[in-house]
């Protein structure tokens, strides 16, 4: 029918299902949730690297998004808007860890602190070579400085738009395009040994 | 083309987002730099590489955790007990906020109403004072009216001043001009 393809809710875009939501259609908001809760977990669990917590960062997003529905003004659009909320909670996650890190880190022995990452082994089979390179850049992208580590998460990983990520950072587009840039030639100086 | 010139294009170059111009000296850079070459290569392959790694997803009860969640937050709030961090009602800020206009506005009546209660209990006394009839009071209050006008001049209270001298007689008739 084609009433039905019209209120089927992937014709509409994020900011008409927000706006129906804000109307009172719950639907749109189950529907909102669905497009968004793996694209946030996986960009949350890129920061805290824990999938339970990056669920529960969602979990508060998406709280959030149905007590502060009213909040959002159609001048940016959704997923801006969810990013940055979804950000801002894993930020403070992040800042709570820090807190309980420094007093873990002066509790660990000499030895513990040490590791180091080893280089590629060229015996191992196919698979295990690739899901080993893939936790290097994993953990390489885990160790850039924090406001390189966003970009290029959103960038590379999620695939935002430059003007996407400057109206989700905060930070001018010239800005974001030099901090991408810079994180990449850190990522490379980081991975030079993965061919 | 220098070699920060350079570092500063590759996202650039990579995305395709060089003007003609750039891109032509950029790719002529490429050609006489191997290394360079080999750098932009190898940050190409590591965005495909970031771009590849494996998805995480979120678990199958997600949904019906989080209408769980938002059902029974709901379900607190038609209770009336008291949101988690809200003081009487506001947040903390709020609060913050009332309870400083509530103490401003206390602080300004009192210093706007202190003086009007000041004037009106000089007043009395004047009033008082100018209906003494007994000799002994008049001149304990000629003395109190010295003593006033002399608090007054220290305090340059004009009003006050004004008030204890009215009675003073009026010199002007007696100013004599003197001829050139």
């Amino acid at each position: 029918m084609s009433s039905d393809k019209q209120h089927s809710p992937f014709v509409y875009t994020d900011e008409q299902l927000i706006a129906r939501f804000q109307s009172g259609d719950e639907g749109a908001y189950i529907e909102l949730v669905n497009r968004y809760k793996d694209r946030l977990t996986n960009f949350v669990y890129q920061f805290l690297g824990d999938v339970e917590q990056a669920e529960d960062i969602v979990q508060d997003t998406m709280l959030k998004l149905y007590e502060k529905k009213h909040y959002y003004r159609e001048i940016a659009k959704f997923s801006t808007w969810i990013y940055t909320i979804a950000r801002n909670l894993a930020n403070t996650e992040l800042r709570k860890r820090k807190r309980r890190k420094t007093t873990y880190l002066s509790r660990m022995s000499r030895e513990e602190r040490e590791y180091e990452i080893p280089a590629v082994q060229p015996n191992l089979d196919e698979n295990l070579q690739n899901e080993f390179i893939m936790e290097r850049v994993h953990q390489a992208i885990k160790k850039l400085p924090e406001h390189f580590k966003t970009v290029i998460i959103l960038r590379d990983l999620e695939e935002l738009s430059y003007d996407d990520i400057s109206n989700i950072v905060g930070v001018p587009l010239g800005t974001i395009k030099s901090r991408i840039n810079r994180a990449r030639l850190q990522l490379q100086a980081e991975l030079q040994d993965l061919k | 083309m220098n070699r920060y010139q350079f570092e500063d294009l590759i996202s650039e170059y990579i995305e395709n987002e060089l003007s003609f111009s750039k891109r032509k000296e950029f790719e002529s850079y490429l050609e006489g730099n191997p290394d360079a070459l080999e750098m932009v290569n190898a940050i190409r392959s590591n965005i495909k590489k970031a771009g590849a790694l494996p998805k995480v997803k979120t678990s199958s009860d997600f949904n019906d955790r989080l209408l769980d969640r938002i059902r029974s937050e709901s379900d607190e709030r038609t209770d009336g007990s008291p949101i988690k961090g809200l003081i009487f009602g506001f947040s903390p800020i709020h609060a913050s906020i009332m309870m400083g206009l509530v103490i401003a506005f206390v602080f300004i009546n009192i210093q706007l109403f202190s003086p009007a209660f000041d004037s009106q209990d000089t007043n009395l006394l004047y009033t008082t004072n100018e209906k003494l009839t007994d000799p002994d009071l008049r001149s304990l209050s000629k003395t109190n009216n010295a003593q006033n006008a002399n608090l007054a001049n220290l305090t340059g209270d004009s009003t006050y001043a004004d008030s204890v001298y009215q009675s003073k007689k009026d010199y002007s008739k007696k100013i004599q001009f003197v001829n050139d």
